[in-house]
């Protein structure tokens, strides 16, 4: 059983259940427990499973793991303690696991000096022996390695991958037979992706191995919903979760957050203007907090920021940039460095979300939407390194769209409403990986063998056929019997139902192969002199010409020339450079933020409607006092204010409708720049459900025309576009969305994702999992443009021999479910035909307000940032005449030499794809 | 599709079938080519073989054939016969005598050793071209050594053509042609590859500098009609030269 603890035990509780000179060593450290310790000293001190989701500072590497060292401190006092393994630790990250295993070696000598000193050395020269502990990654050296088979550390920190080596290895499991805890930290990076599926299984393979249960540790920031969290933890035990107790310590800390604009007016201000607006805005932070950490979103804006920090403000080596495409050496420097107290400010994309203690952070500033609220709270949760501080961030929009995105988050923020995460279910590419490797293990029957990968909560569900068809896939038997030496994994007797390991190379091929993560494409950055300097995206690699000069790591490069998969520069003198960045990786927006934008969208509307005033505003002060109140209960700015006011008045005042949870807006409009016909369809329901739903449409209507539609797809809807000679009429549009309503659309969407380029790479990276290609094979590494060639040909192959082979129904799986979001996409489709949501088709002569943004994306690839802008506001200037409103001038750009003088967009995630 | 009233392109198949001399001709087979990847740690499965010998079956039905000529390539690796290689000869042998149907192997440059065939198996084998009737087969490697009087067609493979297509959607697709025009006043056929997993090279795309046999030397491509085969169909779309236009993504 799941059960929620809310009630801590009493400190004294909590302390007495420690062995004294833990407890003493304990008491000497620090001032009071944490909330997470609060429960978790006596829970894990009495063997029960927990799951604990706190804050970073909150205390949670010593409550998970003091009690064990107690129980192990116990042991040793008593005589008992082994050189055997006690206590496994697993991370996803290899950097925590480094941290780790430095904050613990100094309690453990501590507590042990402690020990010698009040018992006096006499006892214990025979028996008393220390706690050890001892690190096992990819990066471990074979000498380290041999010498934990010799001598076991009692705590053994390691990744999910080494785990799933180790588990293989008959000398190292000799000595897991004590094993008593197994700790898994920062499970919301594992509940919801295949890494994670793949631990799950280790973990019921090594606990069916040692024939014994070891009491399990979940250790993770906020997510939701955290009982799926736990029975992932925990597994599955005769069709139900095994126990675990769930302590959610995540909100100890308190938020004080505020959504901004930097200007009252984003659509006709000059871009300059925001840019020095933002700018300035940034500096006041930096300047008045002791240490600033901005986030980005993407590589890209992280290089731009700190450059633009750099030459206005005059900073130096106190504000440094942190993203992954940096060298692992530069990026343990910023984080040394921010741990000192040595930066001002650090800038990042994604890569200091989690995970390593980065030391005190007083405020967080978030650019652009981080596009979900658990996100959101994760980075602000930053801030304030105590658990009793509060933490302070803020989020600043460059869109209007984003400013009602932000304010929705931080307030879902505030009343604790978090976005979902759901557990990959049935991944048969993974599962393949552990056949081969329980086959090693020993000879299995079938049954018992799917009872032990049903224990894993990822399979629960799996059906014994799906599982015999990747017995049979693993055995080779789809090729003829003399190829099976080649082809087959795994020996499998028929009759018997029996499977084993089959010759000598499939241990070398689980060692070597092993794994979730895909190879992908990435370009090596060198100088002239052969020195690293960074990676970037083989698609940016393609826009560079020699002489083009990039930022990467805050520096400024020149490219000269790429030889394969490297890509050479020297270190550019000049001040500015002058070819865009990289492409963003553009978060998609969550379905649960969604759908409170679009509460939020219905209730705002409903109160501006039931009002008299109808008038476009300029200051704060004008708005008329419902919509203010309204406004003034959510956490944003007076601009921010101001901005969506007029955003929302403008929509009710053209289109007199606005979409909402309920409603999709269909609205058909032409670009009266272009002439061009449109399709938007307003759709608020999360990214992941307006790519699967766009797509069924697009056939839909694909198919009542005979003509190819041309679909772009962002967070508040999507667009299509059909050729010049199709005029779409709203009645086909009509019958076209009926269809998709009452159509299986599962099939039809297989069929459409058959051709992109999408299944192209996914299936790529499944057949890779599934030791179809073998990455690494008899001492040869395939490429991965190789890789990607070979899975063509095989795709096709496997298509011939059968349409439901397990690796091609794990691609659709995983690109339906993982990718797209099919069960959700259903859901609404259900929902539509039952009229709980409504559709509303409108035919608008030129695009409606909320559209803009959407139309602007339409253009993304095609023209520049700047021009972007001038055509956004081109298509508000529109609005606002049909309005009989004053149409503002179009704000000219300053400066003479504008063509010449490249500069970045101050908004860092607006180029999407 | 008729090219003439002797020879057939079988619909959709990259097989022409030869009524004045009763047989199938077909190329580029590169037999084993899945088993050569297997070794490579590329676990692609066994189809090549069942495919041809599918195709092969289905175009026997109601025709009447008594060979089978293979215009080289009959397997993929060049050094040496490897096993799965082995076996797959050794299973289309097997078909062909089943099936009554004499093998006559022309040479390709993939075809090393495969004289050791010539005499346990009783195979026709020649080295790089062989005249039947009116018609010299050659692989297409090197030139023919000479064009002798009495030469109506000549029939290659080596250089597996396809087109390149871009569809409304500026996606390219790629469907195998054969290439049919003239050289030296007789007509010149060449047979896309009868591998299942050739894509081939798109003639239209493709730089002619680019493509592999010695007879574009002499022969300009873009004058040469594609014949292309795709979902079940043969048909011709026309000289290369009007194709490369076909190229351009819309």
């Amino acid at each position: 059983m799941i059960e929620y603890l809310s009630k801590p035990f009493s400190d004294e509780e909590s302390l007495s259940s420690l062995n004294p000179y833990v407890r003493k060593w304990f008491e000497d450290s620090f001032s009071e427990l944490t909330p997470p310790q609060k429960f978790t000293f006596k829970l894990i001190g009495e063997g029960k499973n927990v799951l604990v989701t706190a804050p970073t500072g909150s205390g949670k590497t010593i409550s998970g793991f003091l009690s064990i060292i107690s129980k192990l401190f116990d042991k040793s006092l008593a005589g008992d303690l082994e050189d055997k393994i006690y206590c496994i630790y697993v991370s996803p990250l290899r950097a925590l696991n480094n941290d780790i295993y430095r904050n613990l070696t100094k309690p453990l000598e501590d507590i042990y000096g402690r020990i010698i000193k009040e018992k006096g050395a006499g006892i214990i020269k025979g028996n008393m022996k220390k706690v050890t502990i001892g690190v096992r990654t990819g990066d471990t050296t074979q000498q380290e390695r041999r010498k934990q088979l010799l001598k076991a550390p009692n705590i053994l920190v390691t990744t999910p991958e080494s785990l799933a080596i180790i588990i293989n290895s008959r000398k190292f499991m000799e000595n897991m037979d004590k094993l008593e805890y197994i700790i898994v930290d920062e499970i919301h990076e594992l509940a919801n992706n295949k890494r994670g599926v793949h631990l799950s299984l280790t973990l019921e393979r090594l606990t069916e191995l040692i024939h014994r249960k070891p009491v399990r540790i979940g250790l993770g920031a906020t997510l939701y919903p955290i009982e799926e969290a736990a029975k992932f933890l925990v597994g599955v035990e005769n069709g139900k979760p095994r126990d675990c107790k769930v302590v959610d310590a995540s909100w100890s800390k308190k938020l004080d957050v505020v959504s901004k604009s930097p200007v009252k007016d984003l659509i006709y201000t000059d871009s300059d203007e925001i840019e020095d607006a933002l700018y300035k805005e940034l500096d006041k932070a930096i300047k008045k907090y002791k240490t600033t950490l901005i986030f980005t979103n993407t590589r890209s804006g992280t290089e731009r920021v700190v450059f633009n920090l750099k030459k206005r403000f005059n900073y130096g080596e106190d504000i440094a940039a942190h993203h992954s495409s940096l060298s692992r050496e530069s990026r343990m420097e910023v984080e040394d460095m921010l741990k000192k107290g040595a930066l001002k400010c650090a800038v990042t994309s994604t890569s200091l979300e989690l995970g390593v203690d980065i030391g005190t952070i007083e405020d967080v500033i978030q650019l652009g939407s981080p596009k979900s609220v658990t996100r959101a709270i994760q980075r602000i949760g930053r801030a304030g390194h105590s658990f009793k501080e509060v933490a302070k961030g803020e989020i600043i929009s460059m869109d209007r769209d984003d400013v009602v995105e932000c304010t929705v988050m931080l307030d879902a923020a505030m009343k604790r409403h978090l976005d979902s995460f759901s557990v990959p279910e049935n991944a048969l590419d993974v599962l393949a990986q552990h056949i081969v490797g329980m086959s090693l293990n020993r000879k299995w029957n079938v049954d018992d063998a799917y009872a032990v990968v049903k224990g894993a909560y990822p399979y629960a569900t799996l059906e014994k056929t799906d599982f015999m068809a990747l017995i049979n896939y693993l055995a080779g038997n789809y090729v003829s019997l003399e190829s099976r030496r080649v082809y087959g994994k795994i020996w499998y007797d028929e009759k018997d139902g029996m499977f084993g390991r089959r010759g000598k190379m499939a241990q070398v091929i689980y060692m070597l192969n092993l794994g979730t993560i895909p190879d992908e494409v990435a370009i090596n950055v060198l100088t002239t002199s052969k020195k690293w300097v960074g990676n970037i995206e083989e698609e940016f690699l393609t826009k560079l010409k020699p002489g083009d000069i990039f930022t990467l790591g805050g520096r400024l490069y020149r490219f000269e020339y790429a030889r394969s998969m490297k890509c050479y520069v020297t270190e550019a003198k000049t001040s500015a450079p002058t070819i865009p960045p990289w492409f963003s990786e553009q978060l998609p927006l969550s379905y649960e933020l969604a759908i409170e934008i679009g509460k939020f969208r219905a209730e705002f509307s409903s109160i501006l409607k039931r009002g008299k005033s109808s008038a476009i505003i300029s200051k704060i002060s004008e708005m008329p006092r419902p919509a203010y109140e309204f406004l003034s209960k959510l956490p944003m700015d007076d601009n921010a204010k101001v901005a969506t006011y007029n955003y929302f008045m403008e929509q009710i005042l053209f289109a007199k409708a606005v979409p909402t949870n309920k409603l999709i807006l269909v609205e058909k409009t032409h670009d009266p720049d272009t002439d061009k016909q449109y399709i938007i369809f307003h759709s608020l329901f999360g990214r992941r459900v307006n790519d699967t739903f766009s797509r069924a449409i697009a056939i839909s209507l694909g198919e009542r025309y005979d003509t190819d539609i041309g679909i772009m797809v962002n967070d508040n809807g999507f667009l299509m576009t059909s050729s010049e000679e199709v005029n779409i009429s709203l009645k086909a549009l009509g019958e076209a969305i009926e269809g998709v309503i009452k159509s299986d659309i599962t099939n039809e969407l297989k069929l459409n994702i058959r051709r992109t380029e999408m299944m192209r790479r996914r299936f790529r990276h499944v057949a890779a999992r599934s030791f179809m290609i073998l990455r690494n094979y008899k001492g040869w590494k395939i490429s991965v443009g190789k890789q990607q060639i070979n899975s063509q040909l095989l795709l096709k192959a496997v298509e011939e021999v059968d349409p439901n082979f397990p690796v091609l129904k794990e691609t659709y799986r995983e690109i339906l479910n993982d990718v797209m979001d099919l069960p959700r996409t259903v859901q609404l489709l259900k929902k539509m035909e039952k009229g709980e949501v409504k559709y509303k088709m409108i035919d608008t002569d030129v695009p409606s307000p909320f559209s803009h943004k959407t139309l602007t994306f339409g253009h993304a690839d095609v023209i520049m940032m700047k021009s972007k802008r001038m055509y956004l506001q081109k298509l508000h200037a529109s609005v606002l005449e049909r309005l009989g409103m004053p149409v503002k001038k179009i704000a000219k750009q300053k400066g003479k030499d504008k063509g010449t003088r490249p500069r970045k967009p101050p908004k860092t995630n607006r180029k999407r794809r | 599709m008729m090219l003439e009233e002797n020879i057939e392109l079988i619909d959709g198949k990259p097989l022409a079938y030869l009524k004045d001399l009763k047989a199938l001709a077909l190329s580029d087979l590169h037999l084993g080519y899945e088993g050569m990847m297997s070794k490579e740690g590329v676990l692609i499965p066994p189809v090549n073989l069942k495919r041809i010998i599918e195709m092969v079956s289905e175009a026997m039905a109601g025709r009447d054939v008594k060979s089978l000529i293979i215009d080289g390539d009959i397997k993929n690796e060049f050094s040496t016969v490897e096993q799965a290689e082995f076996n797959e000869l050794y299973d289309l042998i097997m078909f062909a005598r089943s099936k009554k149907l004499d093998m006559i192997l022309i040479k390709g440059n993939h075809d090393n050793f495969v004289e050791r065939y010539k005499e346990p198996f009783k195979l026709k084998v020649y080295r790089q071209e062989a005249r039947m009737g009116r018609y010299l087969f050659f692989h297409g490697e090197e030139m023919p050594s000479a064009v002798e009087r009495g030469v109506e067609f000549m029939i290659m493979g080596h250089e597996h053509p396809a087109v390149g297509i871009y569809d409304s959607i500026g996606k390219q697709e790629k469907l195998k042609c054969f290439l049919y025009g003239k050289y030296k006043r007789r007509r010149l056929l060449i047979l896309p590859a009868a591998n299942f997993f050739a894509g081939g090279t798109a003639v239209n795309i493709e730089p002619k500098e680019n493509l592999l046999a010695p007879i574009f030397e002499r022969v300009d491509v873009d004058k040469m009609h594609a014949i292309v085969l795709g979902y079940g169909s043969t048909i011709d779309f026309g000289t290369v030269k009007e194709l490369r236009k076909a190229a351009v993504p819309k």
